[in-house]
């Protein structure tokens, strides 16, 4: 008895479900009401990430990203122009290993007097403009170096 | 001593009459230095291998066409191989064409030549240093040549930086942030 009990239970339950548009029922469903009444920071809480990161491979991960059209979608030197190279010369290690790799007693008594001669050529320049009331400024560096060097 | 941003930027820029004017100083203490002491060698090695004594003396026409010549090859040689002498690689500055590229070994020579021509006239020809828009002496007008700031004061200016973050204590931070 408790068999067949059982047997018509289920084919009633399967021609509920059959009947069923579920697609329909899902439509009706506001999930946004639904997720709103989810504790959702206490559902984080519970969650361990750190074990969840522990599952991870990154390295598996890593090795499917294709990093070359990542990359090629990054402006370098657009990113380079915004370093303060100044800045991070004075800041870092950087600064120190310049400073013991080039040049010495030498290199700096040369880099003194050039930029004391250039300060001096300009001040003299100057003064000749002045004097030979000059107005249209002169071209200051040949055709050929204009784009590449003189630019700052 | 500093080397100002403001310098950075002349890199490339027509050289001036200092700059110059020194660079050409210091090639004229090293090439009579040279030729002083090439003459006392010569000298020396005569005495060694005849026992005569032999003295130079500066009115000799001799001395003063191997100074003459010894100059020409030490000016043309410079400019036309590298562009620079000594005096000019201290300064920073070389000569190239007057475009700006690479100055052709033929101009080189050719500027050397007509060096002598701007001492003609008390200097005269010196002075388009000075006035001319381009400051090319009357040899650079000849030779198609213009002499620009060619050292590397980017480079200058961080080692600059580079030597007051080692100097000052505290400049740096601590390193591992």
């Amino acid at each position: 008895m408790e068999a067949i009990a059982q047997q018509v239970t289920e084919r009633v339950v399967d021609l509920l479900v059959s009947a069923l548009d579920v697609n329909e029922l899902a439509a009706r469903i506001d999930l946004n009401a639904l997720i709103g009444r989810v504790d959702i920071d206490a559902v984080l809480k519970k969650v361990d990430l750190n074990s969840l990161i522990d599952q991870v491979d990154v390295n598996a991960v890593l090795a499917r990203v294709d990093l070359k059209p990542l990359l090629d979608r990054v402006d370098v030197n657009d990113l380079l122009s915004k370093v303060d190279v100044d800045a991070l010369v004075e800041r870092t290690d950087l600064g120190a290993v310049i400073a013991r790799s080039s040049g010495g007693m030498g290199a700096e008594a040369l880099d003194a007097v050039r930029s004391q001669a250039v300060g001096l050529d300009q001040f003299v320049d100057r003064w000749v403009q002045r004097l030979l009331r000059r107005k249209d400024p002169a071209p200051s560096a040949p055709s050929a170096l204009l784009p590449a060097q003189v630019e700052p | 001593m500093t080397v100002q941003p403001a310098v950075v930027s002349y890199q490339g820029h027509y050289a001036g009459s200092v700059s110059r004017f020194t660079a050409y100083a210091i090639d004229l203490v090293v090439t009579t230095a040279v030729f002083s002491l090439a003459l006392a060698a010569i000298s020396y090695g005569v005495h060694i291998v005849t026992g005569h004594n032999v003295s130079w003396n500066r009115s000799n026409i001799v001395v003063a066409v191997l100074f003459v010549l010894w100059q020409f090859v030490y000016f043309g040689y410079s400019w036309a191989v590298s562009g620079r002498t000594f005096g000019m690689a201290a300064l920073g500055i070389r000569v190239v064409a007057v475009d700006g590229s690479v100055l052709e070994p033929r101009r080189g020579v050719v500027r050397a030549l007509v060096f002598p021509l701007s001492f003609l006239l008390f200097g005269l020809g010196f002075l388009g240093i000075l006035v001319q828009r381009e400051h090319r002496a009357l040899h650079d007008l000849i030779a198609g040549s213009a002499v620009i700031y060619a050292w590397d004061a980017r480079a200058a200016h961080l080692r600059f930086l580079a030597r007051q973050a080692d100097l000052v204590p505290g400049a740096r931070p601590p390193a591992g942030r």
